[in-house]
């Protein structure tokens, strides 16, 4: 097409049209001018790593933030305040990643509940109509025949997905968001989704596909929008341009070089494991970290990388495979054995698993090895307090004392402070899971700091983390997981993000051992 | 380098060229058509062994009694049942209605003082269901609205209740008679005791509104499954307010029983709660899919009352009774949360 469209041509073909989006949550900038223009009856990738803005730019679509500034239009219409309610009468629905129905419930019952009158039964319920109605739309639909009378729960995940789809279309919408769908389903139940999502696009819907999986993004959508930083950097046509461009587009690379690696000389082996299993989490793991190693751990939701390093600390019990430590095979049946094994893990979710938020920063920081500061059974306030002074001042975390409570601190220090928990123990493995999820950049290089200085007194370290920037610019290697499988040892010093990126995304179903 | 992606893609695309069938079909567990049939089969069994080991129990006169003596505790537990049902059923967080024991109390002192003080029955009747509600009100008020967990808040108005049942009485009890109550103590010209119609009354009207209608559909949503319920765009609070209101009214219609029951109120109303409580869990292993249900409640208050009667006849010690009451409940508990766990 040579000649520039015309205003009213292009409010025709576009179904939904956001112009510079802004959006700050307190301070942090969310969304920095980002647009997305999606066209009638097409199916269009959102991509963009963790932190680029894609979840503020669904919600606001879903009406559930306000932006602070920028436009948005359904169907060539301004929209000035939408609420959920709002975009639910315009048309949009969402398909989350998790399942929002009944599991008690008959796939009739979950169809139709909150909407019974679509099945031609109003307050006195039918349910034989209910089934039928449901067995006929699922029949006409997607072509398959669910038992009328199964339970949601008793349906495998996809099919609970297609049941959750079908309920959206129930309601007529023009324009369906799927938020990373796939995250929860096998490689099979994918190709079904994907195939569904076709069908849905053939039948005149528009389409917005949010996913990690650029393999994925590339089978299925006409158009790919890259978010990275809170801005749209780029919107491509994927079966042009390819994921490894995509992926580089996703990933901004400045900022790398803020975090110098130490080097360390590396020892004996801390942690071996060999062909450890979890069904279905993850099979056949096998790798080995020494003392004063840093190595990082990636992978999306759903490939075993979380599970795995549950198991480690034994918070869940492998079926197969061994765990050496220190050169002993050991079995870790609970997180008590893990501790006793010199093994700590400073878990992502702060507030639920590692700190108590309401104890003061002193208690907090002695918690884990109370016996230290103990005899014969009393804690011993003085010395706990002598030494968590210390560690306040050495890893600079900002507080109004030691009697202050945790929640009263920023996140980053928060986060110090259940890494200060784990260094009064001494262990010889640290487990961090998203150590800076949340965290300042200023918090961040002190924790880079004080991750460098444990390796450098001999610990080993296993870092989980899902931000590319921070493994390659910490660790020596980074493990990836992919569905359950380690896929990739790379190392970090010879590979770049993008490479890591493939990997983790599936882009590049490649091994490097580094 | 890296294997181009395009290679996988074109993988995918010819699976669904080959139109690979998408789903295995669903597989109905076994584990839960066990219980509840096995559960059946327990009734059955301890139906036919009492009625082989007393030749008075399976008289029709004696059955119709047993309904008749469990209509009191079955309706409070269809009460606790639909409170379950709007709440869900964890055992913590969940619906519970511990406030019926005394929110029956109440009504009773309140329909028996009103008696002794000139009032007649019609006022009375309306009164206690008035009482009733209003327990079921603040219930929902101090849930929904404060947002304390349902366990502690209706601790809190059971006592307020007893409380307010000892100032009315001044902890005596209070004997009254009038025509309406000496009717609804007796029998009909079959024997068939009138309370053991009215169980069956509030039985049929509940499982009507609760397992027939959209309502019912979407009371069990919001209790299963908060966020799809609203997801489903479903008012959630007024589903769970209403619960607590059909569990208050619930109360109000035991209490007007009980009433005529013993000709009056008396104090120790409490000691119905336990098993009030011990009927609703109960239910649930009557229902094909372990969740709480008007019908399911009906037939464990039934089960327990044959199980007291039929003791009785073959003059076993009523202490044992509670024993295995708290048996029963232990062991279907257990068997009805390790069959969902499965599930979920």
């Amino acid at each position: 097409m040579a000649d520039p469209v015309s205003a009213s041509d292009t409010a025709a073909t576009t179904a939904l049209s956001l112009r510079s989006l802004y959006k700050d949550f307190g301070g942090t900038r969310a969304l920095d001018g980002a647009s997305l223009e999606v066209t009638k009856g097409s199916i269009h990738g959102l991509v963009g790593q963790n932190g680029a803005g894609k979840s503020t730019l669904i919600k606001i679509l879903a009406g559930l933030h306000r932006p602070d500034g920028g436009t948005i239009s359904v169907h060539g219409t301004l929209q000035d305040h939408p609420t959920p309610h709002r975009a639910e009468s315009l048309g949009i629905h969402f398909i989350h990643q998790e399942r929002l129905l009944v599991p008690s419930f008959t796939v009739g019952e979950a169809l139709f509940v909150g909407q019974e009158n679509l099945a031609g039964t109003t307050r006195l319920l039918n349910r034989r109509k209910l089934q039928a109605k449901a067995a006929s739309v699922l029949r006409e639909r997607f072509d398959i025949g669910l038992p009328a009378d199964a339970l949601i729960g008793d349906l495998t995940v996809a099919q609970q997905q297609i049941v959750q789809i079908t309920r959206a279309l129930l309601a007529k919408p023009s324009i369906l968001v799927f938020d990373e769908p796939t995250a929860a389903l096998v490689k099979r139940e994918v190709h079904v989704l994907l195939e569904t999502i076709r069908r849905l696009r053939e039948q005149g819907l528009t389409i917005v596909y949010i996913s990690h999986y650029l393999t994925e993004i590339e089978a299925i959508c006409d158009r790919v929008t890259v978010l990275r930083n809170g801005k749209d950097v780029a919107t491509v046509d994927p079966r042009v341009t390819s994921a490894s461009e995509v992926a580089s587009l996703m990933i901004a690379r400045n900022v790398t070089e803020l975090f110098p690696k130490q080097v360390i000389q590396l020892g004996e082996p801390i942690l071996k494991v060999k062909g450890l299993a979890r069904s279905p989490a993850f099979t056949d793991v096998s790798f080995t970290i020494r003392r004063g190693e840093i190595v990082g751990l990636t992978g999306l939701l759903g490939s075993g990388a979380k599970e795995l390093v549950r198991s480690l600390f034994g918070l869940e019990r492998p079926h197969q495979g061994t765990i050496e430590i220190d050169g002993a095979v050991r079995s870790i049946p609970t997180p008590n054995t893990a501790v006793e094994n010199g093994i700590a893990l400073v878990p992502e979710d702060r507030r639920g698993q590692s700190i108590a938020a309401d104890l003061p920063v002193r208690e907090n920081i002695g918690l884990a090895s109370l016996r230290r500061f103990s005899r014969l059974g009393l804690v011993k306030r003085k010395r706990e307090k002598a030494h968590s002074d210390r560690l306040i001042e050495r890893l600079g975390i900002r507080t109004a004392g030691g009697e202050a409570p945790v929640k009263s601190l920023s996140g980053g220090n928060q986060q110090k402070v259940a890494l200060a928990k784990w260094l009064s123990r001494q262990s010889s493995l640290y487990i961090l899971d998203e150590p800076t999820i949340g965290v300042d950049i200023g918090a961040k290089a002190d924790i880079y700091r004080l991750v460098g200085e444990l390796a450098t007194n001999g610990a080993g370290i296993l870092i989980l983390s899902t931000d590319l920037i921070e493994l390659t610019g910490i660790c020596d290697r980074v493990l990836v997981m992919f569905r359950g499988r380690m896929i990739g040892d790379f190392g970090a010093a010879t590979t770049s993000g993008d490479e890591i990126f493939d990997a983790v995304t599936g882009a590049g179903e490649v091994q490097h051992v580094g | 380098m890296s294997v181009s992606y395009s290679a996988a893609a074109v993988d995918q695309r010819s699976a669904f060229a080959s139109g690979e069938t998408p789903a295995r079909p669903a597989r109905r567990p076994v584990h839960r058509s066990l219980l509840r049939t096995g559960s059946l089969l327990a009734f059955i069994a301890v139906f036919v062994a009492f009625s082989l080991a007393s030749p008075l129990f399976l008289t029709f006169t004696n059955i119709a009694t047993v309904i008749g003596q469990s209509a009191i505790v079955g309706i409070l537990a269809f009460g606790l049942t639909s409170v379950i049902i709007g709440g869900g059923s964890d055992v913590v967080r969940g619906g519970i209605d511990l406030s019926l024991a005394s929110n029956l109390g109440l009504g009773s002192a309140v329909y028996a003082s009103l008696i002794q003080a000139g009032y007649g029955d019609a006022t009375a009747i309306v009164a206690t269901l008035a009482v009733g509600l209003s327990v079921g009100l603040v219930n929902a008020v101090s849930i929904v609205g404060i947002g304390i967990l349902p366990l502690l808040a209706t601790v809190a108005v059971m006592n307020i209740c007893s409380g307010l049942e000892l100032v009315l009485t001044q902890n005596t009890a209070i004997s009254v008679s009038t025509p309406w109550l000496d009717l609804l103590s007796g029998a009909d010209r079959f024997g068939i005791p009138y309370l053991a119609y009215a169980i069956g009354a509030v039985a049929a009207v509940l499982i009507v509104a609760l397992q027939y209608t959209a309502y019912g559909l979407r009371l069990y949503a919001v209790g299963e499954h908060r966020e799809a319920a609203r997801a489903a765009g479903l008012p959630v609070p007024a589903y769970v307010v209403s619960s607590y209101l059909i569990s208050g009214l619930c109360g109000g219609i035991a209490a007007i029983l009980y009433t005529a029951l013993l000709s009056g109120s008396t104090t120790g109303s409490s000691e119905m709660l336990l098993p009030v409580v011990a009927t609703a869990l109960l239910g649930n292993v009557f229902s094909g899919r372990l969740l709480p249900t008007i019908g399911g409640t009906l037939l464990s208050t039934l089960l327990i009352g044959f199980l007291a009667n039929g003791f009785q006849l073959l003059h076993v010690s009523s202490y044992w009774v509670s024993g295995i009451q708290g048996l029963l409940i232990l062991s279907v508990v257990a068997a009805t949360s390790l069959a969902r766990r499965r599930r979920s």
